[in-house]
């Protein structure tokens, strides 16, 4: 594929749409909502035909797996294509919107997906206690403000020590919410680089590396 | 003509952008320089440690997406996936790339097979094993991340891009089987999670500047510096605001405002 093709249409069509979205956002003619409800509307399809890509992916990688009955793994990918196959089929027979599907979706995915939700918990818990030790100033400084926002949010504590809702709102409005604008602003300027390398063709990386000779300018 | 409320944000915009552009045409005659980023400069290390170990690498741009506004996370996580995959490929170990999103599976597959080829190594790429497409739900896209965690051991986990709830089920799990760990996001509320579990962390407008960073290219790294310089608009902005509302004017509001 030459240079133009893999380098140049897709740097222009980052550009010109990025254009579009920008002068939608901030010009008023409304001839340009059509055009971005129109790239919008692409978006999605192109996401759908994808989604092809991703199913055919998953079967030859678990397809491999099964084949080669991979140690520890090919249950998991028998399991797992039963399951794709069992889906798509009561999907496009019942349609996606049938009671089957809904049922096939509610007591399986919606189940699991609580589940692994709530396991968070634990996740956190073990997170937390590796990250309230005070090994040195820093995390001494973290191990105090966690034990404050912690009593402070166990009702019978906060209710016998009133002043922890006090330092626990300083906390939250004051230095919290200053880093986190702090990290806003960078984070916006950041985006806004990284959005004009992207529409000038100076970031390419997310194309692949070009050489020095391909990026030209 | 334009948006009201939106005009003062298009000034900035504007400004910013130019000054941006101004700072990388100067890189060109003088090559900036700036602090180092721990966890990027890490990265040939844990690459290594993987190649010590014949453990691979995962990689996951988290719940990235093209169509959203945080497709600009994606996009710098991407540019760190083709510098780790031309290293992995340097290296000889295998990176996985885990991918959330079916769109952006064509995409990795292509930028990480053009790694391979830099590296001279474009033989080894395999795509069905490298690339895997999970699957487009949160919590089946985490478990799933979690079970090639448990079932292949990669030595090192490498993060970075926008991350919600199953930023603590990554980087815990990691955590247990012992992998050494990268993760970047500009989203606030992961950031603190992050911090507390993986070995090295990038703070949100980091993860914007790894492309530039990795790539050692003058003119990119004037684009930080332009950065950098908006920071400081941005700091006069709020100490002018301060004095302003202390003196109890509220011009600087009525000019944001427009």
């Amino acid at each position: 594929m030459s240079i133009i093709m893999k380098k140049s249409v897709p740097i222009a069509l980052v550009f010109i749409t990025a254009v579009i979205f920008l002068l939608e956002y901030f010009v008023l003619p409304t001839e340009l909502k059509s055009t971005v409800t129109m790239l919008q509307n692409w978006g999605i399809i192109l996401t759908a035909f994808t989604l092809g890509f991703g199913a055919v992916n998953m079967i030859m990688f678990h397809g491999k797996q099964v084949s080669r009955r991979a140690k520890g793994q090919w249950p998991y990918s028998l399991w797992l294509l039963i399951i794709l196959v069992l889906f798509t089929l009561v999907g496009v027979i019942m349609g996606a919107t049938s009671t089957q599907y809904s049922w096939l979706y509610s007591s399986s995915y919606f189940a699991l997906s609580a589940t692994v939700y709530s396991s968070l918990g634990f996740y956190m818990t073990s997170g937390i206690y590796r990250a309230l030790r005070a090994k040195n100033a820093e995390s001494a400084l973290l191990l105090i403000v966690g034990v404050i926002v912690l009593a402070r949010n166990a009702p019978a504590l906060a209710a016998q020590f009133p002043i922890l809702v006090n330092m626990d709102s300083w906390l939250s409005s004051v230095p919290t919410t200053s880093a986190q604008r702090g990290i806003m602003i960078g984070a916006a300027l950041g985006a806004i680089a990284l959005g004009l390398r992207t529409m000038i063709g100076r970031e390419t990386g997310f194309l692949g590396q070009t050489t020095e000779g391909e990026k030209g300018g | 003509m334009l948006v009201a409320g939106r005009i003062f944000a298009l000034g900035m915009l504007i400004a910013i952008c130019v000054l941006i552009i101004v700072c990388m045409e100067l890189a060109k005659k003088n090559l900036p320089t700036f602090r180092k980023i721990a966890g990027l400069d890490a990265l040939p290390e844990m690459i290594g440690r993987a190649a010590e170990m014949g453990k691979p690498v995962h990689y996951t741009t988290g719940l990235g997406e093209l169509n959203t506004n945080v497709a600009s996370q994606l996009v710098a996580g991407l540019s760190v996936l083709s510098y780790v995959s031309e290293l992995c490929a340097k290296l000889g170990v295998r990176v996985i790339y885990t991918v959330y999103q079916s769109q952006v599976m064509p995409i990795a597959t292509e930028l990480m097979k053009e790694a391979y080829t830099r590296a001279g190594k474009a033989d080894e790429f395999n795509a069905d094993d490298q690339v895997r497409y999970m699957s487009g739900e949160q919590f089946a896209y985490a478990s799933a991340v979690q079970g090639i965690a448990e079932r292949e051991r990669p030595a090192a986990n490498i993060m970075i891009g926008p991350f919600y709830a199953e930023s603590m089920l990554f980087a815990e799990t990691f955590y247990r089987i012992g992998s050494i760990q990268l993760a970047g996001t500009a989203r606030g509320y992961q950031i603190p999670f992050f911090a507390v579990v993986c070995d090295y962390l990038l703070i949100a407008e980091e993860i914007y500047a790894a492309g530039a960073y990795v790539s050692k290219d003058a003119v990119l790294t004037g684009s930080i510096r332009g950065q950098d310089v908006g920071k400081f608009i941005a700091l006069i902005l709020i100490l002018v605001g301060v004095i302003l509302t202390l003196a109890g004017s509220n011009a600087l509001i009525d000019v944001m405002k427009l």
